[in-house]
């Protein structure tokens, strides 16, 4: 991606005397980067063996049906960014897509795919779980695969042409947490939190979790308090609770689950005053929205897991499946070089970059427990594990299940704001 | 966690969300002064976020980016004006379609800008030098940007321009009677052109300032309903723009109060219920207003809305 380049064009266009209005709105869409490519499009996969043995010049049509914008700047676009990746890696391939779909219409935009040709098709939304399992009952013959949901051929609650999958992010949010606890010069920690589920309950608890960590071995206790948003996208309400936990609890690392960079551009904002308030990337790589403020972040590659479904459906080979990516997960090779630090992109989740004050020995940490969880070595919650009233939740030495995990519906000790 | 630490954050929150609100609402009571009621708040504000956006993503050059934000923005007004002054279509109509034919046309036309993670530098805040140190106020009021100030400025201009100018009385008057005020030799036409197309400037200062100021990187239907919230804000303010103030301060606050309380461990109230105080807060006011008598001391132009023809 030549984004320099690109720029400059666009300033000689306008220098051309292309002014005026609809022209400045148009610039937008002629000066950006046409077919920029990011840095999760920039690994290479095992995967794509799958499709070099293929032998047959057969083409195939994945549908991809979203719930928002792909320029949404949050999920729709990892999504898309996903199917952009299995596109490129699969010569073979054509996607269609269609966009803003209201949950109550999945079916239609079904139908619709289904009549352009698409034999597998992707819904990415968590409330199309009962269409699309209606969907594939009705049509045997198509591939679906619905991302976040619990109903599957695999869980036996759907047809077998039905598969779940879902990206997880608790143990890149216990990575997070250790740079977090080593950063905080307050010991005290903010979480703009979107919808009290328990994927967001086990996100905050790993997050305090990896901060308890290090922030001990500095002779700090931490304290975290949540502010709840109720919303998935809520870039002004997430402006204000992030400048709330900076002012009011003297909250000086700010982690979030919310779809726009906006708590991490509230950190830069503190950054460029003088006022060291750090934050992380959510989805994607937002290094750039805060140059000083980003100290790392879950990032999710979509891309290996559509390729995995797509190169299944395509050579015949496909089983219902319910996939929970987690670390390690759709990497291209198990065992990596200990001695690099910062965290590569591969597999379906993995870090942004490092920021480089983190101190060198939490680094060191964080690459180790990176490898560590990979193979399955380590498990953030193993107990003894407290919640926040002091209840015992995990007993010295136990392990979450995925079970445990899935339902966490109770706040680690450390966290002060109680759920709403 | 401090009282007045607490206060100069929820004071230095509703001035920033305040003054996008202000800009739109300033515009809107123009326009509707003169009798033009333009529903496009929304979809001008966000063409003016838009091109301002990319303007400074391009060219990096601000002064431009708002100057053309203006622009854009007052371009889609005059299309309104088109509309309901020259072809006396139905303003309501009308309206709505600048706000889905602004968000629409943004949401196409920025795609790339969102797709390729564009991001700009947010417009720093200038601290003002012996004001920002009063107590409590000072940083919320004078450590802000530049927009901002130019928005404590405007309003009391906004107010004189339509109060104590004769342009103003016209403006009003073609508002209140256009044939009377049209017998007496005032241009209707070119007054409302005028008015609408001084709404749709503002609107686009109010579009610029949300992206440029606080959320400096682009993504569909960024205004999130601000354009709304400054129609209500207009009645509200019974068509005034010194109210206009109080009112984009008090709905601003309201926005803050979530974040206040989670951080002062008061959680009895949900997010939600916060969310909702605006829009319940203008039905009340409408149905006060409907039950009300005297709807002059409301100061509602009486030909809001309603398109003038020499014939009729």
């Amino acid at each position: 991606m030549s984004e320099k380049s690109s720029r400059r064009d666009f300033v000689k266009l306008v220098a051309a005397g292309v002014g005026g209005v609809a022209v400045g709105a148009g610039i937008g869409y002629l000066a950006a980067p046409k077919g920029s490519t990011t840095t999760i499009t920039s690994t290479t996969t095992a995967s794509t063996t799958v499709t070099q043995t293929s032998p047959s010049t057969q083409r195939l049509t994945a549908g991809f049906i979203y719930v928002g914008p792909v320029g949404d700047y949050g999920w729709t676009y990892a999504h898309d960014k996903g199917r952009e990746y299995a596109k490129n890696k699969l010569a073979w391939l054509d996607t269609k897509t269609v966009e803003s779909v209201e949950e109550a219409k999945v079916q239609g935009a079904i139908e619709t795919l289904i009549g352009q040709g698409a034999k597998i098709i992707f819904t990415t939304s968590f409330g199309f779980m009962d269409g699309t399992a209606e969907a594939a009952a009705k049509h045997p013959d198509i591939y679906f695969a619905h991302c976040s949901g619990y109903k599957s051929g695999a869980a036996g609650n759907a047809t077998q042409n039905l598969s779940t999958y879902f990206a997880e992010f608790y143990q890149l949010y216990y990575l997070n947490g250790l740079a977090a606890g080593a950063m905080t010069e307050s010991g005290v920690l903010g979480y703009v939190a979107a919808v009290p589920i328990p994927e967001v309950i086990r996100h905050i608890n790993a997050f305090v979790l990896g901060a308890q960590q290090t922030a001990s071995v500095r002779g700090k206790t931490i304290k975290c308090y949540v502010q709840w948003l109720n919303q998935w996208f809520d870039p002004e309400g997430a402006k204000k609770a992030a400048t709330s936990l900076v002012e009011n609890n003297n909250a000086d690392v700010l982690g979030f689950t919310e779809d726009t960079p906006t708590v991490l551009q509230v950190a830069e904002s503190y950054q460029k005053q003088g006022k060291k308030v750090w934050s992380f990337s959510h989805y994607s790589d937002m290094s750039k929205e805060g140059p000083n403020a980003h100290l790392t972040g879950q990032v999710v590659n979509w891309g290996p897991i559509y390729i995995d479904f797509i190169s299944k459906a395509y050579s015949n080979a496909w089983e219902s499946v319910d996939y929970w990516a987690r670390i390690g997960d759709f990497a291209p090779y198990r065992w990596a070089n200990l001695s690099k630090v910062s965290i590569k992109s591969e597999g379906a989740v993995y870090l942004a970059p490092l920021n480089p004050v983190i101190p060198q020995d939490v680094k060191d940490l964080i690459a180790l427990r990176w490898e560590e969880m990979k193979e399955l070595l380590f498990e953030p919650f193993t107990g003894p594990i407290k919640d926040m009233d002091g209840k015992i939740r995990l007993k010295e030495g136990e392990r979450a299940t995925h079970d445990i995990l899935w339902n966490m519906d109770w706040q680690i000790e450390g966290v002060v704001t109680p759920l709403p | 966690m401090e009282f007045g630490t607490i206060i100069t954050t929820i004071l230095m929150l509703t001035v920033q969300e305040g003054s996008i609100l202000l800009f739109a609402t300033l515009g809107e009571i123009f326009t509707e002064r003169s009798g033009i009621l333009n529903l496009g708040l929304e979809g001008m504000m966000i063409i003016g976020a838009l091109t301002s956006f990319t303007i400074v993503y391009t060219t990096g050059n601000y002064l431009l980016a708002v100057l053309l934000a203006i622009t854009a923005s007052l371009m889609l007004s005059l299309v309104h004006a088109f509309a309901s002054i020259s072809l006396r279509v139905n303003q309501t109509v009308s309206g709505l379609a600048i706000t889905i034919l602004g968000l629409g046309l943004s949401s196409f036309l920025g795609r790339p800008l969102a797709l390729s993670r564009a991001r700009v530098e947010p417009i720093p805040a200038i601290p003002i030098p012996i004001l920002k140190d009063i107590p409590i106020v000072g940083s919320a009021f004078f450590n802000q940007n530049i927009i901002v100030y130019l928005s404590y400025i405007l309003a009391f201009l906004v107010w004189f321009i339509l109060f104590k100018t004769n342009f103003g009385l016209n403006v009003r008057s073609v508002g209140e009677n256009p044939s009377m005020a049209d017998s007496l030799g005032i241009n209707v036409f070119a007054i409302r052109y005028i008015s609408t197309a001084v709404g749709g400037a503002l609107c686009g200062l109010s579009g610029a300032l949300l992206i440029l100021g606080y959320y400096p990187s682009w993504y569909d239907g960024i205004t999130l309903g601000r354009g709304w919230i400054a129609v209500a804000l207009v009645i509200f303010s019974s068509w005034n723009p010194l109210y206009a103030i109080a009112g984009a301060y008090f709905f601003g606050m309201m926005g803050t109060l979530n974040s206040t309380f989670q951080s002062i461990g008061f959680y009895a109230i949900p997010a939600d219920f916060f969310r909702m105080l605006p829009y319940t807060l203008t039905i009340l006011v409408l149905t006060i207003f409907s039950y009300t008598k005297s709807k002059k001391k409301f100061g509602v132009p009486a030909a809001l809305g309603q398109p003038y023809s020499r014939e009729s």
